[in-house]
């Protein structure tokens, strides 16, 4: 069963009432008439797919639990924001805190993404397909970033785990960051990402992982040493 | 006269900068500020004499029922006292002490909170009414915990080390830490300071409307505020959107803190609360936003100064510890030999040595606790201060603890009157105005 809701009509309020009753009966879902508002297509925990007409504002498919989002168009800050599983796209460009604090699923972003992509993000994968602003992977925990474009400065900043992947140019390696030879397998693995959203390209990546410098203060006083 | 030693080289001093060399980074301690700041004991409520007269202090009905974030929500919390447990993280505490917070706030019909690194199972289903907070670092966040909350906290800040992060050392990150908040095993944890997902007070309005839309308007939102600028950013909270704004002073509680934040940055509760009164006021939500106040509260004294002064409710934290045997030598125990301090005098929270079984994630130490017990006791201390708070309200001639008001309090100090806004004993005149 599809339903098309029209945003021109409805509150934010309604649509996300009504988007919470229809996914739960697993039903596909058209938003027309978007406008770039904030928060369309917030805490839905069912498994169902929605396609998004137009642009989104913040927000957009964000502490969501299972949706498969479809956007056609750009997106504002924090797309995917702490989405736990499912997929998110979006056919334009992202803007900052893209997929910010993301556990699991994937999101992808079919142009450019702004600032702090992939900030304290905790699992999951997050591809770009083209360039992503500064600080890329700031505080990263685990999971996978991919950019098929730039990056630009600080680069893994302060990350604690994870990969990030950027096949472009790097502005800088941020602190803490640091820049290893991606693996066979790693390639592989990325590879075959690129390939389910039908970018048939087989670029060499730069891979960033955490230097792990930060994870332990240099010392300890006498009573913390004797906890350890 | 030759003094002793040096005021200012004190043998404290003398030892912190020897450590400090030895060291090469600044120290960190739990419990909260060393410093002696204005606070609840400078107020003295003036209770009823020939002017107006008393309740019956052990018989006549005192309200204490307190409703937080009327303004918005379907559903706002609804206490039956004014006082709730603060959030205190499952990491810096063990599962044990944090079951016996959520089953003492049950068992005297108030909230407790989950604190930093997600929500503990235990927990939830010993609390009835379960404050969850939305903090920078996101450990755990999950917005299935999330719909389950009966209100939710975005931290903004707290009053330990306003400006900072979490903290949680590697002793304390054992698997199961870890594992919670997707971090790698026995990291000293510093947790980011800056949410991920917005910066400014235009952005917190998106994210509050987010978090409304995400749990269907039902259940109050507050912002947690380190009480620092206080008048700027409790307008800013409020006009965000926020339900209730809770402003945790320096004197505040904390399981893991430079000490350098601890003792040198924020403002102490006292004017805290009053610029955040007047803050609402003068955006005419005074009375519709809720204000709740933490840092220090020991007491129904220090609750009903608080309420006062114009809180709405106030958060426990360090007291509520305190209630579960934190600093008690109990027979398990040996203070001196285990965390190097007697029993009293102990602020090592992250070291994860607490000998009681509160602040620790060791099997060894988290089995002396017992959660049943434990909670008995906060249960306990929570109606003592209840019934301390309403035994005041009644002797000044009063029914509800909510209709405590300045106009109760004098202040026994010329900087206790000018934080409080209220009159100095003997003099009349409320100074600093």
């Amino acid at each position: 069963m599809t339903y098309t809701l029209d945003a021109d009509e409805l509150s934010i309020r309604e649509i996300n009432k009504r988007l919470k009753q229809l996914s739960r009966t697993g039903a596909e879902i058209h938003i027309v008439n978007s406008r770039a508002r904030h928060n369309i297509i917030v805490g839905l925990l069912d498994r169902c797919k929605i396609t998004v007409q137009g642009s989104v504002g913040y927000y957009s498919a964000s502490v969501s639990d299972g949706p498969e989002v479809i956007i056609e168009g750009n997106a504002g800050w924090a797309l995917g924001e702490n989405l736990m599983s499912g997929t998110v796209s979006v056919t334009r460009d992202a803007g900052a805190s893209l997929a910010a604090g993301m556990r699991g699923g994937s999101v992808y972003v079919g142009g450019s993404a702004g600032a702090r992509a992939g900030i304290s993000m905790k699992g999951g994968t997050l591809l770009v397909r083209g360039n992503t602003g500064f600080l890329t992977g700031f505080m990263m925990q685990e999971g996978r970033i991919i950019v098929l474009g730039d990056a630009g400065e600080s680069v893994g900043d302060s990350m604690y785990e994870g990969t990030i992947y950027v096949a472009g140019n790097i502005g800088s390696l941020g602190s803490d960051a640091k820049e290893e030879e991606a693996s066979e397998d790693d390639l592989i693995g990325v590879w075959q990402t690129l390939e389910d959203h039908g970018i048939d390209q087989r670029p060499a990546f730069k891979k960033i992982v955490s230097a792990r410098r930060l994870y332990h203060f240099d010392s300890l006083e006498r009573l913390e040493m004797s906890a350890v | 006269m030759v003094m002793p030693t040096s005021q200012i080289f004190t043998p404290w001093v003398i030892d912190d900068i020897h450590t400090k060399a030895d060291l090469g980074r600044y120290r960190l301690r739990g419990f909260s500020t060393f410093q002696k700041v204005t606070h609840f004991d400078d107020l003295t409520f003036l209770s009823t004499g020939l002017t107006r007269f008393p309740l019956e202090g052990y018989k006549e009905k005192c309200e204490t029922r307190t409703v937080i974030g009327a303004l918005n929500p379907e559903t706002p919390l609804v206490l039956d006292t004014p006082i709730y447990i603060s959030g205190m993280s499952y990491g810096a505490l063990s599962a044990n002490a944090k079951t016996a917070l959520g089953k003492a706030a049950t068992m005297v019909g108030t909230a407790s909170c989950t604190g930093d690194g997600g929500m503990l199972q235990s927990e939830r289903d010993a609390s009835d009414k379960l404050i969850y907070q939305l903090l920078p670092s996101r450990y755990g966040f999950n917005p299935s915990h999330l719909i389950q909350a009966q209100a939710v906290e975005i931290v903004v800040g707290q009053g330990a080390k306003p400006g900072t992060g979490g903290m949680l050392m590697g002793v304390k990150v054992l698997d199961h830490i870890a594992e919670m908040r997707d971090l790698p095993t026995g990291i000293d944890q510093r947790s980011p300071a800056r949410h991920p997902d917005w910066l400014g007070p235009d952005d917190l309005a998106v994210k509050i409307e987010q978090l409304r839309e995400a749990t269907d308007w039902k259940v109050p939102i507050h912002v947690k505020l380190g009480a620092c600028r206080v008048t700027d950013d409790v307008k800013l909270a409020a006009k965000a959107g926020a339900d209730a704004i809770v402003i945790d002073s320096m004197v505040a509680g904390t399981g893991a803190s430079p000490e350098v934040l601890l003792d040198h940055s924020g403002i102490p509760t006292v004017p805290a609360i009053v610029m955040a009164r007047e803050a609402l006021r003068e955006l005419g939500l005074y009375g519709k936003v809720s204000l709740i106040a933490s840092g220090g509260i020991r007491s129904g004294a220090d609750a009903a100064k608080a309420l006062a002064l114009g809180a709405d409710a106030v958060a426990i934290g360090i007291s509520a510890l305190v209630a579960l045997n934190c600093n008690r030598e109990i027979p398990e125990s040996d203070f001196v030999s285990e965390v190097g301090v007697p029993a009293g005098q102990c602020s090592n929270c992250q070291t994860g040595k607490c000998p009681v079984g509160i602040a620790t994630q060791n099997p060894e130490l988290t089995a002396r606790l017992d959660p049943d017990e434990g909670a008995d006791r906060v249960a306990n201390f929570i109606n003592s201060m209840t019934m301390e708070m309403t035994l005041l309200t009644r002797s000044l001639g009063k029914s509800n603890v909510h209709s405590l008001e300045p106009e109760d309090l004098a202040a026994l100090t010329l900087e206790a009157s000018a934080m409080a806004q209220v009159p100095l004993v003997g003099t009349g005149k409320v100074f600093g105005t």
